[in-house]
């Protein structure tokens, strides 16, 4: 294979950046969910490249990429709830507009 | 044609598809559109893992991100309709401050990530299915089993926040 | 160098395979579904003591392809304000990955388009990118009905996708390997995983069932429902489309309740010729598949259809339970006493006894359950004050 472990890395870490201003940019709420999961698939991206190209030959990355798919799909489910539940008290997910606890 | 040629091809364009795929989830406009280019980015992310060598790691993405976690947004989207806003109040007050913050660690990792450009290129070795089992099913069951429990008290807490109170 | 089958070269047998894999994949489907089309309306017919078609062709068998041709013909209604990419794209989600099933499923001993060591994890891979595409078809077309329509289909397809994964996890337990080649090649013969493993494959059929929508788990598109559920904008072809991608999908559960259960590509004389071998296990392969498809379209003509609440409880409150104490069952005896398949035959074969005596028993108790409180409330209405 002629492709260098950097290149993985330097997608991953494309990728994560997009996820981070993502979030840090919008304002509905779905779609910051939407950016995180963008993050974590850097961070899977990032932790199989190495485990399968790396120096040695490791399985450990893989293994903590299956709890990563774990915890994901997790946050994306309580994530949801909560937005949902907000919306039925406020109708909007615009996180501009939800700030009752402020101050 | 040999492989070498056609795993860069096969790297650009998934490279293209997840940068694209990413870029339209943050800068699109209309929601929807924007989860299935989520959907896209994930299933291009599935193509680099096989691309590795990690086919199982890469049927386990497409399983959970692209069959059940873009089926849970697209859910959320449905049920939270908004009206259409212009293009100018899309992004929050504090889009200065995002730029002045990613700008130089993105700059710092980028770095980080091309110093590994020159180092040795170990092929793929075998299949990852048996080594991948083993190591979740042996080496590291007892995270397993707390990761099984994290999932059941994640489903209850989604199904006991959305119930309605008049129940 | 050893002979592929067909006793060609290795290296002009890889290529040539792949093209072989492709043409029986899209003939399979397409051919497959006007054949399943045909067949389905002629078993109705038999079953409810009727003839079916009989006009267009000897014995009615050019019907489908009037069908085709009428659909092919019919106006492309797209009501204005459905969303227009995803309108017209949800049809490919729903056809593509049970097109790309196809590639890993055994026809005969070297006849698969790709091995893969986790074929059965790929298969549940694509199933569940279908449930993507009918979300997709509800939304897009603007509709109450279909939206509601597409996401309890979905819901259906997501809560049957666990006992499906859970029965096929069993077998992989027992043959030690998700490759579908390697399932294939650990049975001796036809029936020998069916006899060890019978619970696995009642509630892998159930499940396949309502994976595909079929009766009596088909509550989304049924015919005699007010609308279609997700289909309701869809006219002509695109209909036609997701038509195919539902007799692909049933076809596609087939062959693997063949290749997990009764041996794939066994038969008599599959050994005798390297060129007639692999083209007699083809035939057994494809009798056996359409058996299953023939049992699909009995149960269609036959059984009543579920509601959606106990289509919901019925997975959740049952096939799921039964699946996991299977699963665990059988993990446990193979642990106790390995490269013996016996214990585990005859837990399953229990375990298969007890869930066919707990229906009737569930159902008396529950009709008892009913009765009871029809019975307080008729008690409470009577005696309490009422101006009538």
């Amino acid at each position: 294979m002629n492709i260098p472990v950097g290149a993985f890395i330097a997608v991953s870490s494309v990728l994560f950046f997009i996820g981070v201003a993502g979030v840090l940019m919008r304002r509905n709420a779905v779609v910051i969910l939407m950016c995180v999961e963008l993050m974590l698939n850097a961070a899977n991206l990032a932790l199989v490249a190495f485990s399968r190209r790396g120096g040695s030959a490791d399985e450990r990355g893989s293994v903590f990429v299956v709890f990563i798919f774990v915890i994901a799909a997790a946050e994306v489910a309580v994530g949801l709830a909560i937005v949902l539940s907000s919306y039925r008290n406020r109708p909007t997910v615009d996180v501009d507009e939800l700030h009752a606890m402020k101050g | 044609m040999s492989f070498d040629l056609i795993e860069t091809i096969l790297f650009a364009l998934l490279t293209i598809g997840i940068v694209g795929g990413a870029v339209g989830v943050v800068f699109l406009n209309r929601i929807t559109g924007a989860a299935l280019l989520m959907a896209f980015t994930f299933l291009c992310n599935a193509g680099m893992f096989v691309l590795l060598g990690a086919e199982t790691i890469a049927a386990f993405q497409v399983l959970i991100y692209v069959g059940a976690i873009t089926v849970l947004i697209l859910y959320g989207v449905m049920f939270t309709p908004q009206q259409e806003r212009p293009y100018g109040l899309f992004f929050q007050k504090q889009t200065p401050w995002a730029a002045l913050f990613v700008a130089p660690i993105g700059i710092f990792v980028a770095l980080f990530a091309f110093s590994f450009r020159d180092s040795e290129n170990p092929s793929t070795k075998g299949g990852d299915l048996v080594p991948l089992a083993t190591s979740v099913f042996r080496d590291f069951a007892f995270p397993f089993e707390v990761a099984s429990v994290l999932l059941l008290a994640a489903m209850i807490g989604a199904i006991v926040l959305v119930k309605r109170d008049d129940e | 160098m050893p002979l592929g089958p067909f006793g060609l070269d290795p290296a002009i047998w890889a290529v040539l395979r792949l093209v072989i894999a492709v043409l029986l994949a899209v003939g399979l489907v397409f051919n497959g579904a006007l054949a399943q089309i045909y067949l389905e309306r002629k078993i109705q017919a038999i079953i409810q003591d009727r003839v079916g078609p009989i006009h267009t062709g000897p014995w009615g068998l050019l019907q489908t392809l009037a069908d085709a041709v009428k659909l092919l013909g019919k106006e492309d209604i797209r009501a204005r304000l459905t969303d227009r990419w995803f309108f017209l794209a949800a049809p490919a989600f729903v056809f593509s990955p049970m097109l790309a099933s196809y590639v890993v499923i055994p026809f005969a001993p070297g006849v698969v388009g790709a091995d893969l060591n986790i074929g059965l994890l790929y298969l549940t891979t694509l199933g569940s990118m279908t449930v993507l595409g009918i979300v997709i078809a509800g939304w897009a077309s603007n509709n109450k009905y279909s939206l509601i329509g597409g996401l309890r289909s979905a819901g259906q397809l997501i809560s049957y996708e666990v006992p499906q994964i859970l029965s096929l996890v069993t077998v992989v337990l027992v043959v030690g390997s998700l490759s579908l080649t390697q399932i294939v090649d650990s049975q001796p013969g036809i029936f020998i995983n069916l006899l060890v493993l019978p619970l696995a494959f009642v509630t892998y059929f159930i499940a396949g069932l309502a994976e595909t929508n079929r009766n009596p788990f088909d509550l989304p598109e049924a015919e005699s429902e007010l609308v279609a559920g997700f289909l309701t904008e869809y006219s002509g072809m695109r209909w036609g489309l997701f038509f195919v991608a539902e007799y692909g999908e049933v076809t596609v559960v087939s062959s693997i309740v063949t290749t997990l259960w009764f041996g794939g590509w066994h038969g008599p004389w599959t050994d005798i010729h390297p060129l007639v071998g692999p083209a007699l296990g083809v035939l057994w392969f494809t009798l056996k598949t359409y058996f299953f498809v023939l049992v699909f379209m009995w149960i269609r003509a036959t059984l009543p259809r579920f509601r959606i609440d106990q289509l919901m409880s019925l997975c959740w409150k049952f096939l799921i339970p039964v699946t996991l104490t299977n699963l665990m069952v059988t993990a446990v005896l193979l642990l106790a006493f390995p490269d013996d398949k016996l214990p585990v035959a005859i837990a399953n074969w229990v375990l298969l006894v007890l869930f066919a005596a707990a229906v009737p028993y569930l159902q008396r108790r529950r009709l008892a359950a009913l009765r009871q409180r029809l019975a307080t409330r008729r008690l409470s209405l009577a005696t309490a004050d009422r101006p009538s």
